[in-house]
């Protein structure tokens, strides 16, 4: 609606129609000198009316009495005032009447009302014509400061907030694509806007993320279920790990569906990369360690291979025994590298397990498979016993590979030449999975026992002649404890030493984390961690 | 067995240990592959991106271009157009669990290379659809 219907000049408002131009004083007087006739007009007509009458009595019936006249005079007078007082009133009250009208007529609220017309009205016309106008026009100047004012809220390039917010700040439309990016994001990420706007999100920014959660899953879950939803990442990278340039921050996104100014995803970044790259480096110190003595593992490994596999027939018994001897070393060591390895994971809480389905006996058959020539080497035979009934279970199968190694490879370092070490397996009273390894060798004193799965602790008294780190046993407590059981032992000196542990059904497990509310399969050496979409049958 | 050229899978080892990557090609020719060792990450990627290969093992500390930087150029479409080779990272290096799903996401396998030996990585490959 455009109610500009005259002209502003030199801060007067003035008409337009007509060849002079009048204020709104002239208008005034005009109006005032309109009333003035009206009025005298008015009365004098009353009063020639009333002078009429009684002439016409005087004359025409000289003797009719003085109070007829009178009586006749006020019949007269008051019939005439009525319709005089009509006519005058209807006249009168047009200039507000047109007023009415015209501010109904731009009013938001309320019944549409047509707009006065000027021609319509005898008295006071030309005010009528002013004041409407003056009135529309101070109506559109509100509507375009309120348009003004509107369109410097919602442009974000011109939203104080946005623009001076001290974190990165990026607005997606609904294809993902980057429609704003405050000054900060441009300074965090080295790219100017124009480099930015108009792109993809996820080619832009390239962001990798802990897990599945990640921006485009929430985005295509949020699509589809809500109207609005917050969520918000840790540990999002951008840039490759382990060089400079990498930045690691918290993320945290709004999602508003169908946003009409088409801002409907809004993403915060948290910087946290000095805090972050510190963690990854104090891993890395570890992992560097690691892979310069894996590098030398694997060489020996292979060249075991190749002369055991081309040597070893035309080689002597003697020979091709100190050949697997050095095979079942050069293993042993590899076990001791991911030893030192997953408990700096552990010191870290970075050990992180998945959780499946598993047949136990077959994790038990693959473990001893493995260790068989570390135990034959030596002498020892290991015997299995596990019982048929036993339920799937729910392990990390590379962690709790660890736990049976080490407590394996303990029973055959302690084992002090007997032949025989027992793995048995069965379901207990509580419904848990029971597992046994036990030898018949040195076995520990009653007063070491409550401190055997601390780190760094070995059996003093056997120190001397038994080599290993004393990682073993507390890295085997760490991760059965992650996986909901528990571990102990029973020991007698001289008659040997039977580690226990047990391990949940994969039902049992799945139930707890239900319960628990979180329905994860994905933990850490020290308990639950973030969501995973890992539940798996 | 020595390699049938025609018909022999081609492998290319990008490996910057040679003794490591002297075992490997060793042990993959015996077994009817064709190999090609590249030591540093430009080359191996340069090579891989002739699409003359049908397995790439890619070790992840080379020098001059990291193995991570080649896997992500390999998979990206705009930097090198669709190739048929099966990626197997093959590394010591340990990863945070993180980096490594995001490393095992992009490739077709993940080896630690201490964890197997030669004869290992062949029956690996051999079971490999290639």
């Amino acid at each position: 609606m455009d109610y500009r219907r005259c002209k502003h000049k030199r801060g007067k408002l003035q008409l337009t129609n007509g060849k002079r131009t009048n204020t709104f004083m002239d208008f005034l007087s005009k109006l005032r000198h309109q009333a003035r006739s009206y009025l005298f007009l008015i009365v004098f007509t009353e009063n020639m009316l009333l002078v009429g009458v009684w002439l016409v009595a005087r004359i025409y019936h000289p003797g009719l009495p003085t109070l007829y006249i009178v009586i006749g005079l006020a019949v007269v007078g008051l019939l005439n005032s009525l319709l005089i007082s009509h006519i005058g009133e209807a006249h009168l009250m047009q200039p507000i009447t047109a007023l009415w009208k015209a501010i109904h007529h731009i009013s938001p609220h309320g019944t549409p009302e047509p707009a006065p017309s000027p021609t319509d009205y005898t008295f006071g016309r030309d005010i009528i014509t002013n004041l409407t106008n003056n009135l529309y026009q101070l109506t559109s100047v509100i509507q375009n400061v309120e348009k003004t004012n509107k369109k410097a809220t919602y442009d974000l390039r011109a939203n104080f907030v946005a623009n001076s917010l001290p974190l990165p700040l990026i607005v997606l439309d609904k294809d993902e694509t980057i429609v704003y990016t405050n000054d900060a994001t441009n300074k965090y990420l080295g790219e100017a806007a124009a480099d930015l706007i108009g792109k993809n999100a996820y080619t832009a920014l390239d962001m990798s993320f802990q897990n599945e959660d990640t921006l485009s899953s929430w985005l295509k879950r949020s699509k589809n279920q809500t109207a609005t939803a917050n969520h918000k990442w840790e540990h999002v990278r951008i840039g490759l790990p382990g060089q400079g340039d990498s930045l690691l921050f918290d993320l945290a996104g709004y999602y508003n569906k169908d946003n009409p100014l088409g801002y409907e995803t809004l993403l915060i970044l948290f910087d946290h990369t000095e805090v972050y790259a510190q963690d990854d480096q104090a891993m890395s110190f570890v992992a560097l360690g690691v892979h310069e003595l894996r590098t030398p593992l694997t060489l020996l490994r292979g060249y075991i291979e190749v002369f055991d596999e081309e040597l070893g027939p035309s080689l002597t018994g003697e020979l091709q025994e100190f050949m697997k001897k050095m095979n079942a070393s050069a293993q042993q060591l590899s076990g001791f590298v991911d030893n030192i390895l997953n408990v700096a994971k552990i010191e870290d809480n970075q050990l992180t397990l998945q959780l499946h389905k598993e047949d136990w006996e077959q994790v038990i058959k693959t473990v001893v498979d493995d260790l068989y020539l570390r135990a034959n080497v030596r002498g020892i035979t290991i015997k299995t016993d596990i019982a048929q009934d036993l339920p799937p279970v729910g392990v990390d199968r590379y962690s709790i590979y660890e736990v049976l190694a080490n407590l394996l490879d303990n029973a055959i370092k302690y084992s002090k030449g007997t032949s025989e070490i027992y793995v048995t397996s069965r379901l207990n009273k509580t419904g848990q999975v029971e597992t046994s390894v036990k030898d018949f060798g040195l076995g520990i004193d009653s007063s070491i026992l409550p401190h055997i799965f601390d780190k760094f602790y070995r059996n003093h008294r056997n120190r001397a002649q038994i080599g290993g780190t004393g990682l073993g046993l507390y890295l085997s407590k760490a991760i059965v404890d992650a996986h909901g059981g528990q571990i102990t032992v029973n020991s007698k000196v001289d008659e040997g030493s039977t580690f226990t542990f047990t391990v949940l059904p994969f039902s049992e497990l799945q139930q707890n984390g239900k319960e628990l509310g979180n329905p994860s399969l994905t933990r850490n050496a020290h308990g639950w961690i973030k969501n995973h979409s890992l539940y798996r049958d | 067995m020595q390699p049938n050229t025609t018909t022999a899978k081609r492998i290319l080892c990008i490996e910057d240990e040679h003794f490591i990557s002297e075992l490997y090609a060793r042990a993959l020719t015996k077994a009817g592959y064709q190999v090609d060792v590249q030591l540093d990450g430009q080359k191996g990627m340069a090579a891989a991106q002739t699409d003359a290969y049908d397995i790439i093992l890619l070790d992840l500390m080379i020098p001059n271009i990291t193995g991570i930087e080649v896997l992500r150029t390999l998979r990206n479409p705009a930097k090198t157009p669709k190739m048929h080779a099966k990626i197997i990272i093959t590394t010591n290096l340990e990863q945070r669990d993180d980096v490594r799903a995001d490393i095992e996401q992009q490739a077709d396998g993940y080896l630690v290379k201490a964890e197997i030996t030669p004869k290992e990585l062949v029956d690996f490959l051999n079971h490999l659809k290639i």
